[in-house]
């Protein structure tokens, strides 16, 4: 019962019947107490040391632990939490035997079974929906044993794939909405909370991609593309949505963008601006596309004339800053 | 030279008189893809030039009087399923999508296209033969014309890599025969459906990985190890790199592609002169340490290099674009006036398409044919032809017709 999402902890909290309001009560404050503590661990990346508290306590802190977060409203506070929550899990999951890891698996349906020798069989689906997320080499589905629906695996590989999943299981529950008033005791905490949050989360904000265009710090795939537009030559769909995305998340304008399309060759005016503004997010869902990352511009073969900066980046767009910051170095020193 | 024609309006009419009499003849025979009222479709009609988007059907009757009444150039539906398929793409709510694979002689690369791919400059008038360049090497315009042909050959190398693709989503992927639909594309490759409740709804992310394992993106072979597995049944990948170098021993050419590799020629006489041993090996465990001078650096160069031709050449772009629409079974192809099909996989080895995806009977015509090259069409061959005045049937017409190769005759 230990595993907060499991059905018998699920039922074992909604049995008692408590309500929201309910955390008022005296009682309740061991409770709130954990809660808020599991919180602050996350913020921290620290975790207390001391004795285990009673089970109880431990599960029941859980969802109040999420509530906080999610009343924190802030994405960064939330992945945080959810990561670092998963992290204990994993935790265990690497101390249990593969009947319990195949019952914890099972919780969240996954389609896997016991192989001999501590290996497991788990469906390329369940396997995906979760290691889409790692970056390492060895998570490439063409870099394992794929066979009938099947991929092999470890037991370390499935308790750190359920990682992944119980990471995103607490996400989900992080950002559904909450329409609640939150009783007098958990604001304050909440409250609480949010002071330590904003002086931890500086530290792990995102770093600002310069302001001015350089392109001299454009990663070679950016290169290629770009130097085709100016040259007037075809690029495909896929390459002109890079090269768009690309220079809009750098910081230009959508008319900069335009203009060099227009400029270089017959791509059709009205198209272009429609295709470019969609892209920035001007038009219709509003939303403003990311530029696609390494190994997506590797499906596609776009990525050529890889250098030795690639081979630390994983993003276009992380070699561009990097880069630039490279080469304005070296031209204050001189 | 010839010139790649341009339809007159009368053309366009003469070929949307047969395609209008082939829906009016077949569409009860039509088949609605699965969920049709969860799909979007789209059409490209013979008059403008413009897409037509974001139609919905409920019922099978007003689709087929659709194409009845439309007499639509293409037909295509969404791989994706949504809950308002109708409305714009930010609000038609995505439930879900088959998995589609494209494969495309266009991608392939074949000889032949030097003979039969035609392209032509609309600026300064230059043409030349195969793939169609970036842009006109002689004024620099990107301004084409092309037209690329159906050719025997060409579609032949696309079904092989579609027979690979198939073992890879039977073997690796685990699919059964019933949740994989082959079809002739109706112009110059095949696709494949799968309809599996299984990937509906596994997004961008994991399709792109299928792609990879397809196509060996990020293969890595120190997570392959074949020197301490490495037969040729091994499952997966495993089996396919071995089999690759297996094959690559077998080569005509050996001793000039491993020196194409950079091997040394120290180690091209080691395994050229050993190149028996190396194959009877594959009988017990490989031949990873049995030549002297031959390492496992040696093997791998090898594996790299023709584990190629082992990926399956698919379209990238289609298989992750979730929203992507697709030509519709049953229905005829713009630019050829052939059938899209389904090919049961039984007989995907004996399919034609110049027989089997045919949709006009035997009326005769004749036409103007500026170029063709030669093809068989139902068993009677036809071509090469230049510059001359031909009576063939219809479905001929309408092909030569519809690639520009030809005018009709007043
Ligand atoms: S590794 Fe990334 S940044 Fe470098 S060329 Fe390839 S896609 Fe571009
Ligand atoms: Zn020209
Ligand atoms: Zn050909």
């Amino acid at each position: 019962m230990k595993y907060p999402f499991s059905k018998e902890a699920t039922e074992y909290v909604k049995a008692l019947g408590f309500s929201i309001q309910d955390l008022e009560k005296e009682e309740f404050k061991p409770i709130l107490d954990r809660a808020e503590e599991r919180v602050k661990e996350a913020l921290l990346g620290k975790r207390e040391v001391r004795r285990p508290l009673r089970e109880e306590i431990e599960i029941l802190s859980f969802p109040v632990s999420i509530i906080m977060t999610s009343a924190m409203n802030n994405q960064v506070v939330k992945r945080r939490f959810a990561d670092f929550e998963a992290k204990r899990i994993t935790e265990w999951l690497k101390e249990e035997n593969c009947e319990n890891l195949i019952k914890v698996a099972k919780s969240f349906n996954w389609r896997i079974r016991a192989l001999r020798g501590e290996n497991f069989a788990l469906h390329f689906v369940d396997y995906l929906k979760n290691a889409v997320n790692f970056n390492e080499a060895k998570w490439k589905l063409v870099n394992r044993v794929l066979s009938n629906g099947e991929v092999r695996l470890s037991k370390n590989d499935v308790a750190r794939l359920l990682e992944e999943e119980v990471r995103k299981y607490i996400e989900n529950k992080l950002n559904v909405k909450l329409d609640i008033e939150l009783p007098e005791t958990l604001n304050e905490r909440v409250e609480k909370l949010t002071q330590i949050a904003s002086k931890e989360v500086k530290r792990f904000k995102l770093e600002e991609t310069p302001k001015e265009l350089n392109q001299e710090a454009f990663p070679p795939c950016i290169k290629n593309l770009y130097q085709s537009v100016t040259k007037g030559l075809r690029v495909s769909h896929i390459g002109r949505f890079t090269l768009t995305s690309f220079l809009l998340n750098i910081g230009l304008k959508p008319e900069e963008v335009i203009k060099l399309f227009t400029s270089s060759s017959d791509f059709n005016e009205r198209i272009t601006r429609y295709q470019v503004e969609h892209i920035a997010g001007a038009r219709g869902s509003k939303t403003r596309y990311t530029s696609p990352k390494c190994s997506t511009l590797q499906t596609h073969r776009l990525c050529v004339n890889k250098d030795e900066l690639c081979n630390k980046v994983r993003h276009p767009i992380t070699y561009y800053r990097i880069k630039y910051r490279m080469l304005r170095k070296g031209k204050s020193e001189k | 030279m010839s010139i790649i024609h341009s339809l007159t309006e009368k053309e366009k009419a003469f070929i949307k008189s047969y395609f209008a009499k082939y829906y009016k003849e077949n569409s009860s025979q039509i088949v609605p893809p699965k969920g049709m009222e969860e799909r979007e479709f789209g059409f490209s009609l013979f008059k403008e030039a413009v897409m037509v988007r974001h139609i919905g059907f409920r019922r099978v009757e007003e689709l087929r009087s659709f194409l009845v009444n439309k007499v639509p150039k293409d037909v295509y539906y969404s791989c994706a399923y949504y809950e308002r398929p109708t409305e714009e793409m930010e609000n038609k709510g995505w439930l879900g999508a088959d998995l589609i694979f494209d494969i495309d002689a266009d991608h392939i690369s074949t000889p032949c296209k030097k003979m039969h791919d035609l392209w032509i400059c609309k600026e300064c008038g230059q043409m030349g033969r195969g793939v169609e360049p970036n842009a006109c090497p002689v004024c620099g315009s990107t301004k084409l014309n092309s037209s690329s042909w159906p050719c025997e050959i060409c579609l032949e190398a696309a079904k092989r890599e579609m027979i690979k693709l198939v073992d890879f989503m039977m073997d690796d992927f685990g699919f059964s025969p019933d949740e994989l639909r082959i079809y002739f594309s109706g112009h110059r490759g095949y696709h494949l459906h799968v309809e599996s409740e299984v990937i509906k709804e596994i997004g961008q992310n994991e399709r792109k990985e299928i792609v990879d394992y397809l196509q060996a993106v990020g293969i890595d072979l120190k997570y392959h190890p074949f020197s301490q597995r490495g037969s040729l049944d091994e499952k997966g990948w495993g089996g396919r790199i071995a089999r690759a170098i297996y094959e690559f021993m077998l080569r005509p050419n050996l001793a000039q592609d491993l020196a194409r590799l950079g091997l040394n020629k120290k180690a091209i006489a080691n395994i050229t002169e050993n190149r028996d041993k190396i194959i009877e090996n594959w009988k017990e465990h490989g031949p990873w340490n049995i030549i002297r001078g031959v390492g496992f650096s040696t093997w791998e160069k090898i594996a790299y290099f023709s584990l190629k031709n082992q990926a399956a050449n698919i379209d990238s772009v289609v298989t992750t674009d979730i929203h992507r629409l697709i030509r519709m079974g049953g229905t005829l192809h713009g630019k050829t006036g052939f059938k899209k099909v389904e090919v049961p996989l039984m007989s995907i080895e004996s399919f034609n398409p110049f027989n089997d995806a045919v949709a006009f009977k035997e009326d005769y015509i004749t036409i103007y044919v500026l170029e063709s090259p030669k093809f068989v069409l139902k068993d009677e061959s036809y071509g090469p032809y230049k510059d001359c005045k031909v009576e063939v049937p219809v479905a001929v017409a309408i092909l030569l017709l519809s690639k520009g190769l030809a005018r009709l005759e007043d």
